[in-house]
């Protein structure tokens, strides 16, 4: 069942076609990742899943009707450009953003309470917006986007900024919002981040969707032939040997591919002939990244895209 | 009549603008401010009057320096002492001489000045004034009238007249205006009226440009820190604008009622005691008319203001952006002082029909002279209709323009995103 359907959307801004399309479906219970590169169309899309832009042409379906004005109630939405009242203090900014959505009264202000105590807040609840550091100000945000109890939160590059203490508390809070049955939608352009977190996605380039589904299955359809590796030792002679296509340094991992499907055997065979210290050795499996490079880097040469300007 | 989402807005704004520091300020200030300078004036008023001077009068005949003599021992500013006067009597030849020898004492002011009345003065009443600062209007306002009546005694000295054409003789006109209204009350026009149409103008004048920027600022405030795009995933622009604008109008009624409440006060109760001439010439019914056509024309405005706040995403851009609207205020505004001198004028009259004048040209007309039912009817009809028509345009423009950031857009774009 299909918590959300998006199709053919468009969206036109002038001249410039920013979203040219669109058609995806996002899964009841699931982590979905809409990924892009910058200025690809992922904002102007969620916008107009939230009623914000108004498409020119497609609709939106959420569990089976389409979106009205009252989709905002349900839905938490955390831009990647953030913004808060400076000047408020930090109880009537979570109360103000619950009040819009329709919520107030005791039952939120314990959820508010509860998040300050999570988030080792409560002692600021007084203190105004601009006297907190950034990283506060950013957890402050997190709270007023999943204060009202929204079923779908929206999140745009929800970590950035965060140190790894509270990347961590607020991946465990997204992981529980998740087993309570929440929809969340991530928008990203931090491919190693999407493969960790979500279990469905969209690749968005150029106002088109170029790949979409479940995260495993895309991963076993550009798998195959490929092997991400983590080594000590030199592997420079795989660079021209006959068996290997590609070697792609990523760092921490090694993406090989091996021009024929069953040769991931004698390449294993290969680097402990020549003293490499195997570590990790994953066949079958690509990184989101390479799959991302590989389908977007491609025409990356064509015509540069007008970018929309607000966006 | 709004949803819970605009309500919300609207009790944020509230909030936040009634609790801030400039809003009571400014609030409570200006009332404070507007007493301290007409305080001030009256003090500079009576300082500048009371300035002392030593004259030294000369006239061509005994008779004439006697009867000056006699006249100016009964002014006030004479007999307390601030004028110090001595009289001499020269003939005309020796003027020069006199002055010659004063000289040093002249510019060293010593003596304010000395004042020659030749003999030809009792035909054609011109006198001369020698001093280092001949232009002295508040000193010859405060002694020509006593040399004219010594003139004029002189004149008529020996020929058969009664005292009583004499004292006519010696008055010089003395204009009462007064103010003719339907109810066949004739009043005398007062400074009241006056001060209240100017006060009017002021408040209005005031109250739009501070509320304005305020509210121009407020919508750049929350496109540069990016709320908007969070507000937009709650509220649509629509109720946005509505709450903002609502809450915005409703805190400068507030602030308005409280800095008029001193004169609903004043004619309403016997509180306070002020001079009748100052007492305004205002009804309860014309305060009421006053509130209600401010709010009509702050909501009017407050949708420009917001609009224009919403093109730009800095303060400096906008501010630059703003100066069409507010010359919407600055001249009307001038308008209202050249109908303080005339409230009668076609001027007059057309601009306190016309929409955006109206606002501040009707209040600041109202107290001077009586305007009939009907222009105040269709100048509130003109109002409202203005504030309607404005509104679908400013809430186009004000969608787009909350989502756009980056280069300062061009008039010609925004006047496309009427289309959208």
């Amino acid at each position: 069942m299909n918590a959300l359907e998006v199709k053919n959307l468009k969206k036109t801004f002038g001249s410039v076609k920013a979203v040219d399309d669109i058609s995806f479906q996002v899964p009841e219970g699931s982590v979905f990742g809409l990924i892009g590169r910058n200025g690809a169309g992922k904002t102007t899309t969620i916008r107009m899943l939230m009623n914000i832009y108004i498409p020119d042409s497609g609709e939106v379906i959420l569990r089976g009707a389409p979106v009205t004005e009252e989709f905002k109630q349900k839905v938490g939405y955390l831009p990647e450009e953030r913004g808060l009242y400076k000047k408020m203090n930090v109880w009537d900014t979570l109360m103000f953003f619950a009040e819009v959505k329709g919520r107030s009264g005791k039952e939120i202000e314990s959820r508010a309470n509860e998040y300050l105590k999570r988030f080792q807040l409560i002692d600021r609840k007084t203190s105004k917006i601009q006297d907190l550091s950034k990283g506060n100000q950013q957890k402050i945000q997190f709270i007023a986007t999943i204060l009202h109890d929204p079923d779908f939160l929206i999140l745009d590059e929800p970590f950035s900024g965060l140190d790894p203490i509270n990347t961590d508390l607020l991946r465990q809070i997204i992981i529980d919002l998740k087993n309570q049955g929440k929809v969340i939608i991530f928008s990203t352009h931090l491919m190693d981040f999407a493969e960790r977190m979500c279990d469905q996605i969209a690749l968005i380039d150029k106002g088109k969707i170029i790949l979409s589904g479940a995260l495993s299955s895309i991963k076993a359809e550009y798998g195959n032939r490929n092997v991400n590796l983590a080594y000590n030792g030199d592997i420079s002679f795989l660079k021209n040997h006959p068996i290997v296509e590609k070697v792609q340094d990523f760092g921490n991992t090694t993406e090989i591919t091996v021009r024929e499907e069953f040769q991931t055997q004698a390449l294993l065979k290969l680097l402990i002939e020549n003293n490499v210290m195997v570590r990790r050795f994953n066949a079958n499996d690509i990184s989101l990244q390479e799959i991302f490079i590989k389908l977007v880097g491609d025409n990356n040469n064509a015509v540069q895209r007008e970018e929309v300007r607000n966006v | 009549m709004f949803n819970f989402r605009t309500k919300a807005v609207i009790k944020r704004e509230l909030k936040e603008k009634i609790l801030s520091k400039t809003f009571i300020l400014m609030t409570l200030l200006l009332p404070l401010f507007m007493i301290g300078l007409l305080a001030f004036n009256t003090f500079l008023f009576f300082y500048t009057g009371e300035d002392s001077a030593k004259l030294i009068i000369i006239s061509e005949s005994p008779e004439l320096t006697s009867g000056l003599q006699k006249d100016f021992s009964k002014l006030p500013i004479v007999m307390n002492g601030k004028y110090q006067i001595t009289f001499e009597t020269e003939p005309k030849s020796k003027i020069q001489g006199e002055i010659e020898n004063r000289k040093k004492d002249l510019l060293d002011n010593k003596i304010t000045g000395v004042v020659f009345i030749p003999q030809t003065a009792l035909k054609d009443k011109k006198i001369e004034y020698y001093s280092k600062s001949p232009s002295n209007n508040s000193l010859f306002e405060k002694i020509k009238g006593t040399i004219n009546q010594a003139l004029v005694d002189n004149y008529f000295l020996g020929r058969q007249l009664s005292n009583e054409d004499i004292e006519y003789a010696r008055n010089s006109v003395n204009f009462n205006g007064f103010r003719i209204s339907s109810d066949n009350k004739i009043e005398e026009t007062t400074a009241g009226a006056m001060i209240i149409s100017k006060l009017f103008a002021f408040l209005l004048y005031f109250s739009l440009m501070f509320i304005g920027m305020m509210m121009m600022r407020s919508v750049v405030e929350e496109k540069n820190t990016k709320i908007v795009e969070i507000l937009l995933s709650s509220v649509n622009s629509k109720e946005m604008m509505i709450g903002k604008i609502v809450g915005t109008a409703l805190t400068g009624l507030l602030q308005m009622a409280i800095w008029i409440l001193p004169i609903v006060l004043l004619i309403t109760s016997s509180l306070f005691v002020i001079p009748q001439e100052y007492m305004p010439t205002v009804t309860l019914g014309q305060m009421i008319y006053f509130l209600i056509n401010y709010f009509v024309g702050l909501i009017t405005f407050l949708g420009l203001f917001a609009t224009v706040g919403s093109i730009f995403d800095n303060d400096q851009d906008a501010q630059s952006g703003i100066w069409p609207i507010m010359m919407l205020i600055m001249i009307p505004f001038f308008i209202s002082f050249a109908v303080g001198e005339n409230p009668d004028s076609m001027l007059a009259k057309i601009t306190s029909l016309l929409p955006f004048s109206s606002i501040i040209v009707m209040p600041a007309r109202m107290s001077l002279v009586e305007i009939p039912i009907w222009q105040f009817v269709v100048s509130v009809i003109v109002n409202v209709a203005t504030m309607l028509a404005i509104f679908p345009f400013a809430g186009k423009i004000y969608r787009i323009g909350i989502l756009l950031t980056g280069k300062k857009p061009q008039w010609s774009e925004v006047i496309k995103w009427l289309r959208f």
